[in-house]
């Protein structure tokens, strides 16, 4: 198992023993704002290292949108069914914050593992369509884009709408509320119904990380506003008592610092795992809708052979001219059937090699992400009684 | 003597017989009695003395707030000059008006006020203070009904009258009216210190308030985030359903501490700052009080100056208006002579009374102070402690 580490602007990660040990290392670096206006956009430059022999050499740089990325999932998703196609950042909804540099870099950061991600599963590395990604010039990169082949022929925006109503559809089939054209799989249902539970309990668990990080802030925000106005009585006041409020008031805006840094923190390597997590299950439910279809698919098919076949017996009973055409209709249909219980069968084997490897993993990336909280709050609060306790001597200078 | 924030119910007599003076109240139990918008709180008012003027060694009474107003009106109209302990506010958020919170900080505040009456070496002679503390509740009504001198009007409008108090201190002190002021440079910079004191505390005391929000906020959402971690441990299960868990029981634990925490804030930081703001608007009150005497005394020493030049015009002219005019001369040189004693005294008492006040707050401020540093120091500590105590547990997770 491949484990993925959240990497920082710039840094790459290649093995350097020559040919011997395959590698793949992308970095998704150096956002930089381009247009203007509501046609403002940010581009990244995509550096690629590997020795992958169907790749064009050893290193590649190109520039890539997040429209790009989006292109790169959309098509995976078509070819590689049955795979958890690692999950992109929510295109940005709220305007004003668009270009801050907490959101660019945080945008940054998930694209980054996103490609990567890609790049450590052993079926999504050998795609066309990642080289392509990672190796096209832009003006191919742009043609390609605008195609926008397949279910995908709408703008991302309306994707999330598309993938809404295939969650509708298949709640709709967990539910039972469409006719049963679903497997009666037990502990498929049971894997069904984790995801489900589990995508509404992170979402909540993530609102409150979020929530807990604007506290901090707003904490922090408090501690420097009350810091500001001890010094000022400090100045006012003289004395033993006026050196109290003053230190006080210097104390309070050191911590104010801190805790701002560490709400920065917290939403880099706690809030953002959480989110990625959220983001990941919603890529599972895509794919639970894939296999509802292939499946859906193959019934169908079954179905509709088994009519043809009423016919063709028919047929055959009358002597009738048309035999020749339906029995021709009937083996097409027949490959067609083959073809659909395939792919459905594929996508169950992909699925169950998918389910073990996605436990692992977030198994370890959430335990990261838990590690470093509570370090990271231990560590503030250690920080936060020092300096409060270095004051009591001061302040015993106080009373008489 | 030093003045310790008392716990409901609690007193302080010294035990040895009547050698040591004594005069300890406590301000107890908090009852609420009536109904609807005539509701109000009543408190338990134990004196403990041994002082000869009182009726005995122990008594109990019965009173509302608007009876402790009725004594700081009336010690304010007595002892001009001494800085009267200041009051709690009227509450005006009627929704507040009766939570658990408001009613303990108001009966603290009113135990405190009392016994700094007590402990002040003049304030604790007032006679209005012994009706205060041992009248029946009739009595106590009827004298709060009276409500004579300048406080005719309710306590509510009692606001008012001090707001324009300050306005004309600030006119004074800003040069606006005419200048019948006194010129003494050191009173100057006093002046000029209350009234920069009382904007500064003012912001410190509405940043110590919403610190306080703050820490409460932070200890909610805690608690909202450790739930919604608990559940997702029980929809996980295994290692990393384990973590969410731990996870979750630990910021509920933590949540509990910091609302104790703010609660504690409130208790002991953000009241004091509150009560020092309160005894700067008492001092400026004083501060009036000695601008009106000055401004009397000023006015009598011109009124004196006329009646000279007129009464010696008389003298001349040997008018037969001579004798009506010694007369009235000589009444107001004794209204003057009385005018410029009360002014004196005011000026005596208040040179004592701001060496005293400097004192008392350094100490007050000072503990509140160590007792904020050292409570958020704790907090924080139990804080580490706790997330640092959670780490093994994690790393369980970690292949």
């Amino acid at each position: 198992m491949i484990t993925v580490q959240r990497s920082s602007s710039g840094s790459s990660h290649s093995p350097r023993s020559s040919s011997s040990q395959p590698y793949l290392s992308i970095s998704v670096t150096e956002p930089v704002k381009l247009g203007n206006g509501v046609q403002a956009y940010i581009s990244y430059r995509v550096i690629t290292k590997t020795n992958f022999p169907e790749y064009q050499g050893p290193e590649k740089i190109v520039i890539r949108r997040y429209s790009d990325f989006v292109w790169l999932r959309d098509r995976l998703f078509e070819k590689y069914k049955g795979v958890f196609i690692p999950p992109l950042p929510e295109k940005s909804t709220v305007e004003k914050f668009r270009f801050s540099a907490e959101f660019i870099e945080l945008r940054r950061q998930a694209l980054d593992i996103f490609v990567n991600r890609i790049a450590s599963h052993h079926e999504l590395q050998q795609s066309e369509d990642l080289r392509t990604f990672l190796q096209a010039d832009e003006e191919t990169m742009e043609r390609l884009r605008s195609q926008e082949t397949g279910i995908f022929k709408k703008k991302p925006a309306d994707l999330m709408q598309i993938f809404k109503e295939m969650q509708t559809r298949v709640s709709d089939v967990v539910l039972g509320k469409e006719k049963p054209v679903e497997e009666s799989n037990p502990e498929y249902e049971k894997l069904k119904n984790y995801i489900f539970e589990l995508e509404n309990h992170l979402s909540e668990a993530q609102k409150h990380a979020y929530r807990l990080v604007k506290r901090h802030k707003e904490l922090g925000q408090s501690l420097s506003d009350f810091g500001k106005a001890a010094k000022l009585l400090g100045a006012c006041e003289g004395h033993a008592l006026g050196k109290a409020f003053s230190d006080l008031g210097t104390k309070s805006e050191t911590l104010s610092v801190r805790l701002q840094k560490e709400a920065h923190q917290l939403l880099m390597n706690f809030e953002e795992p959480l989110k990625d997590y959220v983001r990941a299950v919603q890529s599972i439910k895509a794919t639970i809708a894939e296999r509802a279809n292939a499946f859906r698919h193959q019934c169908e098919l079954a179905e509709t052979i088994k009519l043809k076949e009423i016919n063709l017996d028919k047929l055959m009973l009358t002597r009738s001219d048309k035999v020749g055409e339906a029995e021709l209709e009937y083996k097409e249909l027949k490959a067609e059937s083959e073809e659909a219980t395939r792919r459905f069968e594929n996508i169950v084997r992909v699925m169950n090699e998918e389910i073990v490897r996605f436990q692992d993993q977030k198994t370890q990336d959430m335990g990261i992400a838990f590690h470093q909280f509570a370090k990271g709050q231990s560590r503030l609060a250690n920080n936060i009684a020092d300096a409060w306790r270095s004051l009591l001597p001061k302040l015993e200078a106080c009373l008489s």
